[in-house]
């Protein structure tokens, strides 16, 4: 059992550390203040290959495996958790699931505009009835011809107002299915913006589908594969998620521990007072227990093995630990964590979303517990 | 033991509620987007009495003593964190250090125009290197002839940039350090020399101002000396211990607010065929937020029973805001969670409270400092005095 | 000036659900408040007292012990005096009886020059106690006033009248009920709020002071049951809000409701 990362991962890493503390970090500030979505950084990303991760050498992408890809998302969070939130929706719930579901025309129609900063992906499941209860989505697709009208409302799809490709689960004759949506298609309509507590660069918009033409040969898999499809993807999404735990909690503690080395109170750095010290150290050993979860399943997911319970494990974990560390680190800054020259504050409303996004640490619990039941024979209902 | 409110108590708190739902809530977020202090809703509690209400009628007060202040904080933190931290530093911390420790005089010509919201007060303590070290101050103030020259910088002051009388804390004899080299002072923010240097920018309580306030050879009467001189240290500290279990009582407004918000939603909100009232899952967190608020309001009155009556009250105080501070925490966190992605979203009121709330933990003496206090009481009985 | 205000002390609405679907109210929180008629009215009156000189207003309440709660919150309102008329005996009052018992207690005062009341209850709403009370004094009434003012023994009001208003001179003694959203009532200050309980005295006047007997304490109406009102058929509009609204503005224009 060798835990050393390959020559590949560290050269990875590095480069992603790189251009993240230089682009991306200094940025931070002002993406949450104007509550703007980088673009232009964005498409600096694109020559990094940040938007072609997943996507396999052979058709010009990285190729990371799912652990690199972790360091990746990992590193972006550390220097902007709104950045890593845009990307890490673009690649774990549009690229992926096209590579792994979509035909050869439509990875040829579209793989090379996501990878190459023209389309940006989303993903549009949750509706105002149906939020953990995904499964009761109401937006239907009626087949017409050649084509699927789609028709109901979205909310909360991230990069919506960004986005050039909505991924789009709807019901269908045959049951739950996934759509490929283009953003220009007649009927289709990005509406309002969320006003967020915090991944305040992330735009999160309502979908409005009005009868929206989309030709089959952009159906996703065949009718009734919709919701596994989004289930798949959301797994890695929610090993994703514990990425962006890492790397912002990584951030925090870094704050913290440059912060009680500079401030003196009662003639010392508070580094000296042990509550501070204990408070450093509970995050850091936090923080390596949200590294092995996340290297354990992005292990499993690699070796081709089911890693869908280990990724709900990884998100429930990870999303509590990044709210008490977070929360601890700007504890450390006392008056000055509140304040929004420093970043703490930030790192705090962005790390609380983790607990909601990508299905509740509720919908977590349910899912572990039912895995574990399922295996005695005994079926669970949330 | 009879745990009612006396009468005149209750009637109190409905129209405080009245006062608040009607002239409070409809602001709260607008101030939290604007960026400012609601003046308005300070002028209309000034002419109902309310920004006097612990202090005598005979200084202009309202004769509510610890228990009625401890009422109007809650009402207030339950609407509103902002207007309750704009109202609660000026009563419970600047007018209270007059009431405590000033002259007859200084009662008269500072004291009754505050409590009666004709003037605004802050409490200049903080500097940039004296936070929790709170004898670290460096502001001087040097005797000249029948003033004091005030020279030196305070930051994160609440009302700082509003207010028209600031108790000030400055070093008089830096050779005695804490005890002794200390001295308080009532100064007028009108005076030649007094200037604001910044606004914060902060994550909550944005409808109140956080503001650096500087002394630029500033002179105050020597009359205006309060409490004993070179005892300053004593006398803000004892406004601090008060003014925490109205804190306290904010806290705990805020906490039930949470409560009731997610009652309403976990009836109203619909998943997998039921309310979300019917999940296993939320009624733990409901349970829980129940329990930390009775908890906590037993906690708070009995307190501020203590302070009307003059009993010792430094440890109940400090447990007051520490308990209170971290109940609000946990409530306001787990409503954010029940409410789901609408927690999350500025168009409610849920991730307000949760910015707001988290500047409790911290002001007032942070909840380490709380602990300090707190353990340094329980082995002070034995004698032995322990380091911070 | 002698003015009086009825004063009525209510269930708070807002501590009770009703549950059509259950066809039962529950109440979830028994607090009691003044009826908000009973609030205008003190507003009506501590203004018309501000504008003249030498003017006393005094707070009646018929009922429940706990009535006395409604009076001390009148006395901090503003109020300058408050009498409870409190009896067992009183327990089965409709509004004759009640009208009854104000008027005698009204008299024992030695009348009134104005008696301002709201113009209806906001729990009942059966708007009867005042022009009741003007029959049983034989004062003159004036109802649903939207604004009022006293000049040489005379009531100036403004009432609604058509689709307009009207100016209305009555002699007093008179009976006036206020329009609820003329009057928004004031909050009481803290310090008489302190006062309202350590500092006055609320006298309690009983069937026996009221020098009243069981005939005239008979209710006309006897209370035999309730029942929700029949459901109403009503047209759903569902969908998105956009869309919704669109159907909802066609409906209302169909229906002439709006132009």
């Amino acid at each position: 059992m060798d835990f050393r990362l390959s020559e590949d991962q560290l050269m990875f890493r590095k480069m992603f550390a790189d251009f993240c503390t230089k682009e991306i970090r200094p940025q931070g500030e002002h993406i949450d203040q104007a509550e703007e979505a980088p673009v232009d950084l964005l498409q600096k990303a694109v020559d990094q290959g940040f938007w072609a991760a997943l996507v396999p050498e052979a058709m010009e992408g990285c190729g990371l495996d799912v652990y690199t890809y972790m360091l990746m998302l990992e590193e972006l969070a550390r220097a902007d958790m709104s950045t890593a939130l845009i990307l890490s929706v673009h690649n774990s719930l549009m690229v992926k699931p096209l590579i792994d579901h979509g035909t050869d025309d439509q990875k040829e129609r579209y793989l090379a505009a996501l990878s190459f900063g023209e389309m940006l992906g989303a993903f549009a499941l949750t509706e105002p009835a149906a939020g953990s209860d995904a499964a009761a989505l109401a937006t239907t697709a009626n087949r017409d011809g050649d084509d699927y009208l789609l028709k109901g409302t979205k909310l909360w799809v991230s990069n919506g107002e960004l986005a050039g490709l909505f991924l789009v689960v709807a019901k269908a004759a045959g049951g739950i299915t996934a759509f490929l949506v283009e953003k220009d298609t007649p009927g289709l309509k990005v509406g309002y913006r969320e006003k967020t507590l915090g991944l305040r660069g992330v735009p999160c918009n309502t979908l409005y589908l009005d009868n929206a033409r989309v030709p089959a040969a952009n159906r996703l898999g065949e009718e009734g594969q919709g919701f596994k499809i989004a289930q798949h993807a959301l797994d890695l999404s929610r090993l994703g998620m514990g990425a962006l735990a890492l790397g912002g909690c990584e951030r925090a503690l870094e704050e913290a521990i440059r912060f009680s080395m500079e401030h003196i109170q009662f003639n010392v750095p508070i580094a000296q007072k042990q509550i501070i010290q204990n408070y450093i150290a509970n995050a850091k050993t936090e923080v390596e227990a949200i590294r092995c979860l996340v290297t354990y399943t992005a292990w499993l997911a690699d070796s081709g093995q089911d890693f869908s319970h280990h990724a709900s494990i990884t998100k429930l974990f990870s999303a509590r630990a990044a709210h008490e560390v977070t929360d601890k680190m700007l504890q450390v800054h006392g008056g000055y964590g509140y304040m929004k020259e420093y970043a703490i504050e930030r790192y705090y409303r962005d790390c609380r979303a983790l607990e909601i996004i990508e299905g509740t640490s509720q919908i977590q619990q349910f899912l572990i517990a039912r895995d574990l039941y399922k295996a005695e024979g005994l079926e669970i209902r949330p | 033991m009879d745990f009612t409110f006396p009468k005149e108590y209750q009637l109190f708190r409905r129209m405080v509620r009245e006062f608040v739902e009607n002239e409070v809530r409809p602001l709260a977020k607008v101030i939290d987007r604007e960026h400012r202090v609601p003046h308005e809703t300070v002028k209309k509690a000034a002419k109902l009495g309310l920004m006097g209400v612990p202090f005598p009628q005979k200084y202009g007060g309202m004769g509510g003593g610890e228990i009625g202040y401890c009422i109007l904080a809650e009402e207030l933190g339950r609407v509103c964190s902002s207007t309750a931290t704009v109202i609660g530093a000026h009563i419970g911390i600047a007018a209270m250090a007059i009431h405590l420790d000033g002259t007859e005089e200084q009662k008269q010509k500072y004291l009754v125009p505050l409590a009666q919201g004709k003037a605004i007060g802050a409490f200049g303590l903080t500097e940039a290197q004296a936070g929790s070290d709170a004898a670290a101050i460096k502001t001087t103030a040097v005797r000249d002839g029948d003033q004091f020259v005030l020279n030196g910088a305070k930051v994160f002051i609440t009302n700082g940039d509003i207010a028209d009388t600031i108790i000030v804390m400055a070093v008089t004899d830096p050779t005695l350090g804490a005890y002794g080299g200390i001295t308080a002072f009532i100064a007028e923010t009108d005076s030649p020399g007094f200037s604001i240097g910044s606004l914060e920018n902060k994550m909550g309580i944005r409808g109140s101002s956080t503001a650096e306030c500087v002394f630029q050879d500033v002179r105050v009467p020597k009359e205006n000396v309060l409490g004993q001189f070179g005892a300053g240290f004593l006398t803000f500290m004892k406004s601090l211990d008060i003014g925490r279990a109205s804190l306290g009582a904010a806290c705990l407004g805020g906490a039930q607010a949470a409560l009731e918000s997610s009652i309403n939603w976990a009836r109203a909100r619909e998943q997998f065929g039921a309310p979300i009232a019917t999940k296993q899952s939320v009624h733990f967190m409901l349970s829980e937020m129940f329990v930390d608020i009775e908890a906590l309001r037993s906690l708070v009155y009995r307190t501020a029973w203590l302070i009307d009556t003059h009993q010792p009250h430094v440890m109940e105080a400090a447990a007051c805001k520490l308990f209170g501070s971290e109940t609000a925490h946990r409530c306001i966190n787990k409503a954010l969670q029940i409410h789901g992605a609408l927690g999350y979203s500025r168009d409610y009121s849920i991730e307000l409270g949760w910015r707001d709330q988290r500047i409790s933990e911290i002001y007032e003496g942070t909840n380490e400092i709380q602990r300090v206090v707190i353990a340094a009481n329980l082995f002070r009985p034995y004698g032995l005095r322990i380091p911070t | 000036m002698k003015i009086i205000v009825p004063v009525k002390q209510i269930l708070d609405p807002k501590g009770i659900t009703v549950r059509r679907d259950k066809e039962r109210i529950f109440i979830n929180r028994e607090e009691y408040i003044v009826d908000l008629g009973s609030k205008a009215a003190i507003e009506a009156a501590l203004r018309l007292k501000e504008s003249v000189a030498d003017a006393e207003v005094i707070a009646l309440s018929m009922g429940k012990p706990q009535a006395d709660d409604a009076l001390r919150e009148a006395l901090a309102i503003g109020c300058d005096a408050a009498y409870l008329l409190s009896d067992k005996a009183f327990k089965e009052a409709d509004i004759t009886v009640t009208v009854h018992i104000l008027a005698a207690a009204i008299k024992k005062l030695g009348g009134a020059d104005l008696i301002v009341a709201g113009r209806e209850s906001s729990d009942t709403g059966a708007g009867q106690i005042g022009p009741r009370l003007a029959e049983a004094l034989d004062y003159a009434q004036v109802t649903d006033v939207y604004a009022l003012a006293v000049a040489d023994g005379m009531l100036q009001a403004t009432r609604p009248w058509a689709h307009s208003y009207a100016a209305v001179k009555a002699p007093l003694p008179a009976v006036v009920t206020v329009a609820l959203e003329a009057f928004p009532p004031r909050y009481a200050h803290g310090a008489r709020i302190m006062s309202a309980y350590r500092d006055w005295n609320v006298p309690v006047w009983t069937c026996a002071d009221l020098g009243l007997d069981e005939a005239a304490l008979a209710p006309l109406l006897s209370f035999r049951g309730e029942s929700f009102p029949p459901p109403i058929e009503a047209e759903k509009f569902r969908g998105d809000p956009a869309s919704v609204a669109q159907e909802v503005v066609m409906a209302l224009r169909l229906q002439k409701v709006i132009g």
